[in-house]
């Protein structure tokens, strides 16, 4: 028995030994800054419907595989095989053709177009053994074309890293669309393209807010002349009053289970911070003081808060415990300003926010202990209000110059960066949502 | 160099060969465990490839956009009179009173605005019926979430004053537009200066 097993794991590792020299396609997600995995993505094949969308779903993947820095998208000039409609049925793709251009995979996709209804198939293929790494065929409506792709950009990502990527979350924000006055809250995907409104009432909406599941935003609104706190959902447009106390209010951040909000309420002009149930819109203070308590983000435990206090004469980001007075430190040294922290939610107990330092305002992250501060983002005018990406990988950022207004993306490590979406003016409060 | 370490370098190289196989099986599984979400959305002419496992998912009506385009969806309808509101709160109002100017990051009354609250308060105290609404405002540096509290901590400065100039605080009523009313659109100091201010609505 024993010597049995013996044998087949002899026979295991006989079979596996090619596979540790580049078979098995294997990539550290925690080990940037190595070679990166060169992979092909061809234009998709079109049986039928919009011939642009077989373009613009390679390009998507190939945006989402950039984020990680551990792709290399080889260009398309270089490709020698064409895909054909028959390579996903019985034709096997020549995979030496592939191999030859140094594509370590293949992506190839089949967008079939009905009337409403779009039918895409995707594949990975590990180009050295033949093998599908990956295999999917989604059904939506046109309009989700690029989420299609990010959804299979995960899959990619996966295949290689056995990490689930984020690709297909998004970020709502607050902005004046055309010439108005007025803000509206937007959400767009990660490719940047097409945001969707979520308001459209011509008052102040602002600081949208994600509930845990990614089916509601909270948000602050000014749409019947007073600020209130909403709670919309984004599955059927119902929208109800969360928050009605007080003057001024803003939504910080849902508890890890959903049924409670963290918000900032004004009362006879001392701003504090609540824990409102969503059943019931009861409300609890969590910090008081006499100054100015706004932005809460609690830690992924649920155990810790942060938020910013002008207690010492200035605003600063402050930690402490929930639940007890216990605890309670200044974690930023960053300059004579620092506001809207975001804890990252991936257990690393980093917190991202905004300081001024020099006439500017810059993206800092630091330990929710105050040690290991560092300066993330900076430019030629404005960065503010970061948030995390659900994995922690990533902070999105609103940078403001002279009335112009964008929202970036950069990651963690501050290696990478884009400008995720333009266009309209008094662009902030950006959030990403949860994990779809 | 004996028997017993080329075993340890086996052992090793088997328990490695291991690892690499159980985690070629954990990324198959994963793949194959969705492969029952559903083949409803298939179409006729389905791979027959199925063995290689290409699955099939059909996705969700996407967040948002299932209400019309461009309406007030919701089953809370805003009143019109709300809406009309709402809508007045993006546009400034017109004011019998100046506004009163703050330092940045700060909501304490400075000497130059006192010549104009003593106009409101003496206003107010001859017109017993006069509502007075004080709109808190920031310039545009800064976050808006802490601006919308700074903008109400100035308005609540200025209604303690009117207070004790001796203006019943019943008829006085406070909002923060935090940075998001300028007065003046402009980007510089001169601009900052007159958008941190305390603006007089007479309702």
């Amino acid at each position: 028995m024993k010597r049995s097993s013996f044998l087949l794991l002899i026979a295991a590792a006989v079979f596996l030994f090619p596979a540790t020299s580049g078979a098995i396609l294997y990539i550290d997600i925690n080990a940037p800054g190595g070679k990166r995995m060169p992979v092909a993505l061809p234009t998709f094949v079109t049986v039928s419907g919009d011939p642009k969308i077989a373009a613009v779903m390679p390009k998507v993947i190939s945006d989402d595989l950039g984020m990680t820095a551990l792709f290399e998208v080889i260009p398309s000039e270089a490709y020698l095989e064409k895909i054909l409609p028959s390579h996903f049925n019985r034709t096997p793709l020549s995979f030496p053709d592939w191999k030859m251009i140094g594509a370590e995979a293949v992506v190839i996709g089949k967008v079939e177009g009905r009337g409403d209804r779009i039918t895409v198939e995707m594949r990975l293929y590990d180009s050295t053994m033949g093998n599908m790494m990956a295999g999917r065929r989604y059904t939506g409506p046109p309009r989700q074309v690029r989420m299609i792709a990010h959804k299979f950009a995960n899959e990619i990502l996966y295949a290689f890293t056995g990490v689930r990527g984020i690709f297909d979350t998004e970020i709502a924000f607050s902005a004046t669309p055309g010439r108005g006055k007025n803000k509206e809250i937007y959400v767009v995907g990660l490719d940047g393209q097409d945001p969707r409104p979520i308001t459209s009432n011509r008052s102040f909406n602002l600081f949208p807010r994600w509930s845990p599941d990614g089916d509601s935003l909270a948000y602050t609104s000014f749409r019947t002349g007073v600020p209130v706190i909403y709670m919309r959902s984004l599955q059927d447009g119902s929208e109800r009053a969360l928050v009605k106390f007080g003057t001024t209010k803003s939504p910080g951040c849902f508890s890890s289970g959903g049924d409670s909000l963290y918000a900032s309420v004004s009362q006879e002009g001392n701003s504090d911070i609540y824990r409102v149930r969503v059943r019931d819109s009861s409300a609890e203070r969590v910090v008081g003081g006499y100054g100015i308590e706004v932005s809460p983000s609690i830690s992924p435990d649920g155990k810790k808060i942060a938020f910013v206090s002008n207690r010492g004469g200035s605003p600063q980001i402050y930690v402490r415990d929930i639940d007890s007075l216990s605890g309670e430190r200044r974690v930023s040294y960053a300059g004579g300003y620092s506001t809207s922290p975001s804890w990252s939610p991936d257990g690393g107990n980093r917190i991202a926010f905004t300081s001024q330092s020099g006439g500017r305002f810059s993206i800092y992250t630091v330990n929710a202990n105050g040690s290991d501060q560092r300066l993330l983002a900076s430019g030629d005018g404005d960065c503010t209000d970061p948030s995390y990406s659900p994995d922690g990988r990533y902070v999105v950022y609103s940078f403001q110059k002279k009335g112009y207004s964008e929202l970036r993306i950069i990651s963690a490590d501050g290696r990478w960066g884009k400008r995720l979406f333009s266009g309209f003016s008094g662009i902030g409060s950006p959030a990403w949502s949860p994990r779809r | 160099m004996g028997k017993g370490r080329g075993w340890k370098i086996c052992l090793a190289i088997l328990a490695v060969c291991t690892m690499v196989f159980a985690f070629g099986c954990s990324k198959k599984q994963a793949v194959k465990s969705t492969d029952t979400s559903g083949t409803a959305g298939a179409p006729a002419g389905a791979p027959s490839q199925g063995k290689e496992g290409v699955v099939t998912e059909t996705l969700k009506p996407e967040a948002g956009t299932t209400a019309p385009s461009g309406g007030t969806s919701g089953t809370q309808v805003a009143s019109a009179a709300e809406a009309a509101a709402g809508i007045a709160a993006t546009e400034e109002k017109a004011s019998p009173f100046q506004d009163v100017h703050f330092d940045f990051d700060k909501s304490s009354i400075r000497d130059d605005a006192k010549q104009s609250l003593s106009a409101v308060a003496a206003y107010l105290k001859n017109n017993r019926n006069a509502r007075v609404q004080i709109e808190g405002h920031c310039d545009e540096r800064g976050t808006s979430e802490y601006n919308m509290a700074l903008g109400d901590r100035r308005a609540e400065s200025v209604r303690k004053y009117l207070a004790s100039l001796g203006v019943q605080t019943g008829v006085l009523s406070t909002v923060s537009y935090g940075k998001e009313k300028p007065l003046d659109p402009g980007h510089n100091e001169d601009a900052w200066a007159k958008n941190r201010r305390a603006h007089f609505v007479v309702k």
